[in-house]
């Protein structure tokens, strides 16, 4: 008995230190990833440069808001393996890349929305070799909550997108909790997205002290207009789901 | 910022059971070369973060600027937004979206902003919104309906446009957006348009005018079937040794605005060209 109650104190013990130590240090982490590769001459016939110009946008205006580190990748360290592991210790996550609503393994009508890792510098994207599935970002997220999730890709803000839920945002536009989701929910010009994101996080970050909220920002950039879209069928609609009085800060 | 539990307090108590998680798995593994740790996220550049270009808010008052909060009182009653208890002035140079500008603020009592009209160089109405959401509403106007009520808020602002106006159905708000594209030489200006959108009980939610500054129009222009040529020829150069295949789904004339930065900024003020715009099938 005596021999049992030790051990149970060491294991609390070591438990108590393990989470101080993590507690005390845990930052407030925010990643972005954008995908170049397949938007290089080699995929596309041309260079592509949005997507560096994205990343580099969204890296220090999450900077700006307070996230700290800012990691993640732009080109081919954007990989599944990379933002499955890190996903978890994430408050904010961006990604910039391919991304639409396929259906389940389970079948139609399942939908599992995903994200396309960056192919390399030898290939171009492959949903069966590059897809990062909201199902396996939600198992690696614990159930944890975000605070701040962008899903620059097309289609990711539609309503039958699963990404939300895989950061364990709910589709309301009434939360009051501190999560915001955004996404475009049509098939989407990268140059679009940048001019959109451009104003989105101007606005935001424009006023000191974080005394705007995202949806505030939201609102702001979409009224510019000035948004290109491929064709009538897809009209340029960012999408937003989340808490409305909510100005994107970490923790 | 409401919120009934924090993401920090979650993720503190989830973190160190993920440590002993993530301990286990490496334990049962060789070391990976050059793998980093779970959570040890490569950090942005410094030269990224140094890239990013600042936006400015200089604070304008009524009293040293009247003719701008007169322009905006016009537009706001134009535009049928609401009044707030006081106004904010600011001159926003505001380098990410490479332009300044003039706006103004309806706040409301606890300075929250309402409603916001933006105003160029040459003191002409480029942006208006409102922030607030419409109240739920039976009312659902038509889409003609919509198109009529955006005319009639751009003729009472000032705003000329010519053509006939798009309408589409928002799927993702509430209401439609009415556009007027951007015509030089009969030749669409891509991106250029006048914009409103108009909720379902017919009220304007926001009104935009965008206008980009557009090259001479060039001595020759190349004719469509040439473009294709060009096109194909080029085509064909990527897809060698590729098992490939290419068909032009359609074929459009643009003013185009150029994509690099690096050529943006060389030209300081980016003009926009005619290009034959192809779209893959």
């Amino acid at each position: 008995m005596k021999r049992a109650e030790r051990l149970l104190v060491s294991v609390l013990l070591a438990v108590s230190a393990l989470g101080a130590t993590a507690g005390g240090s845990l930052a407030l982490t925010g990643d972005v990833w954008s995908n170049s590769d397949s938007f290089s001459s080699r995929c596309l016939g041309f260079t592509d440069t949005y997507p560096q110009q994205l990343y580099t946008l969204a890296a220090g205006q999450m900077a700006s808001l307070g996230y700290k580190p800012v990691g993640g990748a732009l080109g081919p360290s954007f990989t599944r393996s990379a933002f499955l592991k890190n996903v978890f210790y994430d408050y904010a996550v961006y990604a910039h890349t391919h991304g639409d609503n396929y259906w389940a393994a389970s079948g139609w009508p399942n939908v599992d929305s995903a994200i396309l890792q960056d192919p390399g510098p030898t290939r171009c994207s492959s949903f069966p070799l590059d897809a990062i599935r909201s199902s396996a970002i939600k198992s690696a997220t614990l159930g944890t909550p975000y605070n701040l999730v962008i899903m620059s890709t097309c289609s990711l803000g539609s309503s039958s997108s699963t990404m939300p839920d895989a950061f364990q945002i709910q589709k309301t536009k009434a939360s009051t909790q501190r999560k915001f989701y955004l996404g475009y929910a049509t098939a989407t010009y990268d140059s679009s997205a940048l001019r959109f994101e451009q104003a989105f996080w101007s606005y935001l970050n424009g006023a000191p002290n974080h005394a705007r909220t995202l949806l505030q920002a939201f609102t702001y950039a979409v009224g510019l207009g000035g948004y290109a879209a491929p064709d009538s069928a897809n009209p340029f609609q960012p999408n937003w789901w989340g808490n409305p009085n909510y100005n994107g800060t970490p923790g | 910022m409401s919120a009934s539990i924090s993401t920090w307090a979650i993720k503190s108590f989830v973190a160190p059971v993920a440590v002993v998680s993530c301990l286990a798995a490496f334990a049962g593994q060789s070391i990976e070369a050059g793998s980093t740790g779970a959570g040890s996220t490569p950090a942005v550049s410094e030269a990224a973060r140094s890239a990013q270009a600042l936006v400015t808010e200089t604070v304008l008052n009524a009293d040293a600027s009247p003719e701008v909060f007169a322009r905006a009182g016009t537009a706001r009653d134009a535009l049928g937004f609401p009044a707030g208890p006081a106004r904010t002035g600011r001159h926003v140079q505001d380098g990410l979206q490479g332009s300044d500008y003039d706006q103004v603020a309806e706040v409301d009592a606890a300075g929250q902003p309402i409603a916001m009209t933006q105003f160029d160089a040459a003191g002409r109405l480029v942006a208006a919104l409102r922030f607030d959401s419409p109240a739920g509403s039976s009312r659902k106007i038509s889409a003609n309906a919509a198109s009529n009520a955006a005319n009639l808020g751009l003729t009472a602002a000032g705003v000329t446009v010519s053509g006939q106006a798009r309408v589409d159905a928002s799927s993702t708000g509430e209401g439609w957006d009415v556009h007027w594209d951007r015509m030089q030489d009969d030749v669409p200006v891509r991106g250029d348009e006048t914009r409103v959108h108009v909720w379902q009980d017919g009220r304007i939610q926001s009104l935009a005018r965008v206008e980009h500054p557009l090259a001479p129009a060039p001595m020759r222009r190349l004719g469509e079937a040439e473009a294709q040529q060009v096109v194909f020829r080029q085509v064909a150069k990527w897809s060698v040794g590729r098992d490939s295949s290419y068909a032009v789904g359609g074929i459009d004339l643009e003013w185009v605005g150029p994509t690099r930065p690096s050529t943006r900024a060389r030209l300081g003020r980016p003009l926009s060209r005619t290009a034959w715009r192809e779209s893959p099938t």
